[in-house]
């Protein structure tokens, strides 16, 4: 019944993405047949998990994942421990090494902390397809400080045409920031009518919370030569570099454009009438001219 | 799930419907439980509360203004068990079908003759500043019966806009206390974004002010406007917060230069090996 998952889908469109991992876990619950297509289309806030072998975090998401196990990307194990749980082919698996350790000078150049992760599989046609996780949290240490998440999910497929690779991305960054405002005392300090212009009027206390989160998906398709098998990685590397600038972008415009101007459309700083009246002015003005 | 937990899900997901999608979100829920005869008397509470705590607007029958749906403007249930909901602008209740949004059998309400001249100014200045701020908000004073001597201002704004798949709503709420003289205030804004994504900005902003004379009037102006003075403020942080969690472009200021970052480890040191990244 397809129609049901675009319900599902188009409902969790709707729901604040804040609360996405409980929204899913309710409708798993409700239509429990249905987990897997909805697993594997709603993206979630990646899990951070450490590597018992080596020691180094990586990202746990639908596609490292066997039964209740995830693989890690640095030691190819995984927790828990799994007999026949599937991993890369050999050759797959050196690539994946490579782009593992490309990705986290990636990482480290654009982010300057966090985790990244990449996994690789190989597909019913002959190529390959990968995804390329990347995810940073900021923890506020005081109360008042902001705090933030920035997880991407980079998809890709690829199939290998003679010298050339076609390459299909479908990147997803789930943005969260929460900011927390509080001010009080001003009363005490200043009293009322002290006028000093300090922006706190009348002495009102004050206490905010401002939240702003979300997740943007974009497709891209391109070819790129190919000379080895590790092209793949420069290749996947620039799409990816290129993509994540570009939603970069958009986010911030979104993020802090958009919103702010639905919220000026819903209530204007300047007087209306103010301008409403003026635009009557120009009116008749215009209109003895015209006389 | 059994049924009981399934309409309790359905109520949650409602109650998280962003501005003027509840119909949505409505349409997307019957589908997956597919049981419309249990659905619909099971979510009627949600939609219930989600109607009041959203401030719904209803065209009163009779009045050429919309008032607001809200807690505040529920009357105390009639004889035959029916929920009443008053408009003090045109002094008249009414019933309010949760699901159609409609309002019918509006009657004529008498206001407490003592709280009515302070309520009708609050009003008046209200409207005032509703106009100078709002292109589509209205505003409903209610003066509460217990405790007498205090007076609510609630106002919504609700801006949809789907064929560019935005939509918000400003709500905000002053309470004037003359007993203990002071105005507590909360304003909550709501905007969804979601072209080919899913974004959205909450706020909550809870004020209090101890109540000189002259202010009653001038207030909620005043304080909205310093609301907006925060989600300025937080546009600098958020920027801020933002550009920590990922640079534009990394501290060399040039893009990768993908050809070297192969087979280059980051265990060596990154400082020592800066030429790697698109020297030119």
């Amino acid at each position: 019944m397809a129609d049901l998952v675009d319900s599902m889908l188009d409902l969790m469109r709707r729901l604040p993405p804040t609360r996405t991992e409980e929204n899913v876990t309710a409708l798993i619950g409700i239509c429990p047949e249905y987990a897997d297509d909805l697993l594997g289309s709603v993206d979630q806030p990646l899990k951070l998990r450490t590597d018992r072998a080596t020691g180094k975090e990586y990202l746990a998401c639908d596609y490292n994942r066997d039964g209740e196990s995830y693989r890690s990307p640095w030691s190819n194990e995984y927790d828990p421990p799994l007999d026949d749980g599937t991993i890369p082919t050999p050759k797959l698996r050196k690539l994946e090494i490579a782009a593992n350790e490309a990705f986290d000078t990636y990482r480290e150049m654009y982010f300057e902390g966090g985790a990244s992760s990449v996994y690789l599989w190989d597909l019913d046609d002959g190529g390959f397809a990968g995804v390329v996780l990347l995810k940073k949290t900021m923890t506020p240490t005081a109360p008042h400080e902001p705090s933030g998440s920035w997880d991407s999910i980079h998809v890709f497929e690829t199939a290998e045409r003679g010298r050339q690779a076609h390459y299909k991305l479908t990147s997803t960054v789930m943005l969260q920031l929460v900011t927390r405002k509080g001010s009080d005392g001003d009363a005490e300090d200043k009293g009322s009518g002290a006028g000093n212009g300090s922006g706190s009027k009348a002495g009102w206390k004050h206490e905010g919370e401002v939240s702003l989160s979300g997740s943007m998906t974009r497709q891209t398709e391109q070819d790129w030569p190919i000379l080895d098998s590790s092209s793949h990685i420069t290749n996947t590397g620039r799409m990816i570099e290129e993509m994540e600038i570009k939603m970069r972008n958009l986010l911030q415009e979104v993020y802090f454009g958009k919103t702010r101007d639905i919220v000026y459309d819903l209530r204007s700083v300047d007087d209306l009438e103010k301008a409403r009246r003026q635009r009557e002015l120009q009116k008749e003005l215009v209109g003895f001219i015209k006389r | 799930m059994n049924a009981a937990e399934r309409i309790e899900a359905a109520s949650s997901f409602l109650l998280q419907s962003p501005p003027g999608e509840i119909n949505d979100v409505l349409n997307d829920v019957r589908n997956i439980i597919s049981d419309d005869d249990s659905l619909h008397e099971g979510v009627l509470p949600a939609l219930k509360e989600y109607n009041l705590s959203q401030f719904m607007t209803v065209d009163v029958p009779g009045t050429t203004h919309q008032s607001i749906v809200s807690e505040a403007a529920r009357v105390s249930a009639t004889d035959a068990g029916q929920e009443r909901f008053v408009d003090p602008r045109s002094k008249t209740s009414f019933l309010f079908d949760h699901l159609s949004l409609e309002a019918s059998d509006s009657q004529p309400a008498e206001p407490d003759a003592d709280s009515e001249p302070f309520r009708a100014a609050l009003e008046k200045s209200t409207l005032t500043y509703l106009s100078a701020h709002f292109n589509d908000g209205v505003a409903s004073i209610f003066a509460s019966k217990e405790p007498t001597n205090q007076f609510i201002i609630q106002v919504v704004a609700n801006k949809y806009n789907p064929a560019n798949y935005w939509a918000g709503r400003w709500r905000s709420e002053y309470t004037i206390d003359l007993n203990e003289n002071n105005i507590r205030g909360k304003v909550l804004v709501n905007v969804h974004y979601y072209e080919q994504g899913n974004v959205q900005l909450s706020t909550t902003h809870t004020i209090s002010l101890s109540l000189p004379a002259a202010v009653v009037t001038s207030t909620p102006s005043a304080s909205a406007s310093k609301i907006l003075a925060l989600i300025e403020d937080e546009e600098g942080d958020g920027e801020k917060t933002f550009k920590g969690l990922r640079r534009a472009l990394p501290l060399t200021r040039q893009k990768l230069d993908w050809d070297k970052v192969l087979g280059y480890k980051l265990g060596a040191e990154l400082s020592s090996s800066k030429g790697m990244f698109g020297n030119s």
